[in-house]
């Protein structure tokens, strides 16, 4: 049952499809959907479903829950806190036994150099650090090291690396090493960097940690030595070459020239640097020093950083218009990016937590089938033939009923399941908004023919159209702008359509009478009639040229929608399939049903690539957040869960936060949500109270 | 295949490059197409750098520098411009462009101020997110090392912003 297991699946891929097809023909009847059950007799099958399944569900739990959170984040910043630094030693470590072989002419000519700084070198390895160095001295005078080394360090000249001169006149405390490569000339202003030599900076740094080496074995000697050299370093100091020995001897240290990039460069440049950082770098650098954290703080630098962190995935044209917020705010003028990077720091934590809130949406009288929400409203269909829009903020209310009311509800007996909801993830906080009375919210009945008088099955809407299906067997378009207004009738299926999507150009439904319709979006149309399923189609989902549907018949088919012909088989393992997704970017589908497994397969090869055993009844809903790696499933063992969408492995248990089977799950980068067969919807709300969390707002 | 160009360093150094090769800074290819082709070595200006430095010039040795990255890049195909988010998706740097900043600090930031002084965005970049790399994954002391950089903070200070930056619950 471990999520874990899962990879062991991939060889297992098939069992022999014997076993497959004549089961999924009593499959297709259970899995088809819950308009078939009886409204009264749900309560009693599922309750006892889930005293059964109870055990199974708790020791999941258990298992994997403390563990699958934190831990990957706490390596994580470990792993990239050490590394630099340790890289960078090591790096100087290795090249110093590099150059140390080749610098027998390195270390002959020092001396030369010592004696006469102004000596042009005919040629060779030396000849434009030479130069370098004494065109230097040229512009800024001779002897003038000093000051402009001051400039830079504030006068602290501990911890610089050795210049050629004191390193020279210290030979005696060097000379253990002086095989070794005394550095290449390079003072505070004459870098050890060689035109056309592309390791001279490494040969810098091979240098410095020789010396380093140096120092630390000679470190018992130094005591005596120091006072010696320190006075020779005095002498030498006509050069403007201070250098505290001390320092040198007494712990590790860069011996390279540091400069303050922030000072050194102008305030542009800094900012550049900075908008490379990752957050938590930023955040660092803020507390480096007042001039670092005026350049750190800066709104322009965070906005690149975050924008770095959560990057906006170009729009993909195969991604039907779902219209899901991603949470990344909006670009105005004066926004503040560090605070909405802490904002969306705290969501991602209570996700990694599973804390969210529970809002309730009372109003319906019967199983909630299908909902679609967007940042401002929710959409939800029922099995009373109604459909509302929610207001998606507080206080939630229901803001239209379209179809005949059924009637005020009041809220009575639970809400949740308390019992079940003590196995995974329970609510921090539980919000029932008072149910709003219908009258005044009724869309006016003028023509009731255009309403639906069946079960509305399934809905979705773009910011121009809505399109339900439903088990009158029609498809209703409806206006957005235009408050809700039907548009067409879509006529064609030969029983109820159990799952509808589109984008510009189709609209693409699927019924139990197991064929799929391509319609067209603006006439309503019918293109063409796809079939091939030998059940009911419960589901499908429309990328581009590409439909994938799932059938009661266990088979996940998909269909180039031009041609009309099916290019490729997903089958199950077992049973019949009641959902499926398609990711954004075509390249995974991932499917749901009977047999309680989530298949995850590559859309391009047919590779099963994950099987998630965690559910322990059929699986009804399935959503794929691309952009936060999120999958999240509904099933009737009354549980949501949320899943790794790269490893499969599960990330939130919320089970019992409705009394009944949950039929359809979405979620977004704040919230999921779920309708459930006891005629509410829940928002778990991971941003429920979080300061600031209307920055993330688009 | 046109003429080679002479550059003309701060400190008075000539040095002939391919034209591709100069081309690769924008200052340079504007002079040259203001120019035309006079076969006059070309000025090197001085660069006004208020914040630390009166003048700031492109020597010989940052330019040599300099050339070397534009001469291994000349065949580069032209980078998509100012698209900013591209440019900034990854501090990925590759592995001539790593070997070849393998240098010190000052002339690290020396080349960063050439390659902005001679309008040479890739190496810009490829500058910044060297400086980057040294910061990530650092402490703020243990930046202040690296850079020798004072803390000036007083310690209520420094709470003020540690507080700022903690999570804001748990």
């Amino acid at each position: 049952m471990s999520p874990r297991e899962n990879s062991s699946g991939l060889s297992v891929r098939r069992r022999p499809s014997l076993s497959l097809r004549p089961r999924s023909k009593t499959a297709a009847h259970s899995a088809t959907l819950p308009k078939d059950n009886a409204h009264g007799q749900w309560q009693d099958t599922s309750l006892a479903e889930v005293s059964d399944e109870y055990n199974a569900l708790t020791v999941d739990d258990t298992e994997l829950f403390p563990e699958a959170v934190p831990r990957r984040r706490a390596a994580k910043s470990f792993s990239s806190l050490r590394h630099p630094m340790d890289g960078l030693v090591a790096l100087g470590r290795r090249l110093s036994v590099s150059v140390r072989n080749k610098s027998s002419k390195q270390s002959l000519r020092v001396p030369e150099l010592e004696d006469d700084s102004e000596c042009s070198c005919e040629s060779g390895y030396f000849h434009h650090a030479v130069a370098h160095g004494s065109n230097h001295k040229r512009n800024a005078g001779p002897g003038s090291w000093a000051p402009r080394s001051r400039a830079w360090s504030n006068g602290i000249s501990i911890n610089r690396r050795p210049s050629l001169n004191s390193v020279s006149a210290l030979q005696s405390f060097y000379a253990p090493t002086s095989s070794a490569p005394v550095p290449i000339p390079g003072h505070g202003l004459a870098p050890p960097i060689l035109p056309n030599d592309k390791f001279a900076g490494s040969a810098a740094r091979a240098a410095a940690a020789a010396q380093n080496e140096a120092a630390r074995l000679e470190s018992a000697k130094t005591e005596r030595d120091l006072q010696k050299s320190d006075t020779r370093v005095k002498k030498d100091s006509e050069s403007g070459i201070g250098i505290d020995l001390r320092d040198h001897s007494g712990r590790s240290f860069v011996t390279c020239v540091r400069i303050d990039p922030v000072s050194y460069l102008p305030a542009e440049i800094s900012a550049l640097v900075l908008s490379y950082l990752d957050p938590a770098s930023l955040m660092d650098s803020e507390s480096v020093s007042k001039a670092w954290h005026r350049q750190a703080s800066s709104p322009h630098v965070w906005k690149h950083v975050f924008c770095g962190a959560y990057p906006r995935r170009p729009a993909s044209s195969t991604a039907t218009m779902k219209k899901l917020s991603v949470g990344l705010g909006k670009s105005i003028p004066n926004q503040d990016w560090k605070k909405m990077f802490l904002v969306r720091r705290s969501l991602e934590q209570r996700w990694r937590q599973g804390k969210a809130a529970a809002i309730y949406l009372h109003g319906h009288t019967d199983s909630v089938y299908c909902a679609q929400f967007d940042e401002n409203k929710i959409i939800t269909g029922s099995r009373d033939r109604t459909i509302r829009v929610w207001d998606a903020h507080y206080p939630w209310s229901c803001q239209k009923i379209i179809g005949s009311s059924t009637g005020d509800v009041t809220i009575d007996g639970p809400v949740n399941n308390p019992a079940q909801q003590a196995t995974g993830k329970s609510p921090f906080a539980t919000i029932c908004p008072p149910s709003t009375p219908s009258a005044g919210i009724v869309a006016p009945m003028e023509h009731p023919s255009f309403y639906h008088s069946a079960s509305i099955l399934c809905l979705k809407f773009d910011e121009e159209i809505m399109v339900t299906g439903s088990s009158d067997f029609s498809c209703i378009v409806w206006g957005i702008k235009n408050g809700y207004q039907p548009i067409h009738r879509l006529i064609g299926h030969s029983a109820g359509v159990l799952d509808v999507c589109f984008d510009d150009r189709y609209i693409v439904s699927c019924s139990k009478d197991t064929s799929i319709c391509v319609w067209d979006r603006k006439t309503g149309a019918l293109l063409k009639q796809l079939s091939g399923h030998d059940g009911p189609v419960n589901a499908v989902q429309l990328r581009g040229d590409l439909v994938v549907s799932a059938s009661g018949d266990g088979v996940a088919k998909l269909w180039n929608v031009i041609t009309g012909h099916c290019v490729k088989e997903f089958i199950s393992k077992d049973r019949g399939l009641a959902c499926v997704e398609f990711s954004d970017d075509g390249r995974t589908i991932l499917t749901g049903g009977n047999d309680k497994i989530i298949y995850q397969f590559d859309a391009n090869t047919g590779e099963l690539v994950h099987e998630i055993r965690a559910h322990s009844s059929l699986i009804r809903s399935l959503h794929l957040d691309s952009m936060n790696k999120r999958i999240v499933s509904g099933s009737y063992d009354m549980s949501v869960k949320v899943f790794d969408a790269d490893t499969g492995e599960l990330s939130i248990d919320l089970p019992g936060w409705t009394t009944s089977w949950m039929l359809n799950v979405q979620s977004d980068y704040r919230r999921i949500l779920a309708t459930s067969q006891d005629s509410r919807a829940v928002i778990m709300d991971f941003g429920y109270g979080l300061d600031g969390i209307e920055l993330l707002e688009e | 295949m046109s003429a080679p160009i002479t550059l003309t360093s701060s400190d008075g150094v000539e040095i002939t490059v391919e034209r591709a090769v100069a081309e690769r800074s924008i200052l340079i290819k504007n002079m040259l197409e203001d120019l035309g082709d006079s076969g006059e070595a070309i000025p090197i200006p001085n660069a006004r750098l208020p914040r630390v430095l009166t003048t700031w010039q492109v020597n010989e040795a940052v330019l040599k520098k300099v050339i070397e990255w534009c001469e291994h890049h000349k065949n580069d195909p032209p980078t998509a411009g100012d698209d900013d988010d591209n440019r900034r998706k990854t501090t990925d740097i590759d592995e001539w462009d790593q070997k070849f900043m393998q240098v010190d600090q000052e002339m690290l930031f020396e080349i960063i101020l050439a390659a902005n002084y001679l309008d040479i965005k890739a190496l810009l970049d490829v500058g910044c997110k060297t400086v980057a790399n040294m910061i990530k994954g650092k402490s703020p002391e243990e930046i202040r090392k690296t850079f020798n950089i004072q803390n000036d903070f007083t310690p209520e200070e420094e709470d003020q912003i540690r507080r700022e930056n903690e999570w804001a619950e748990e």
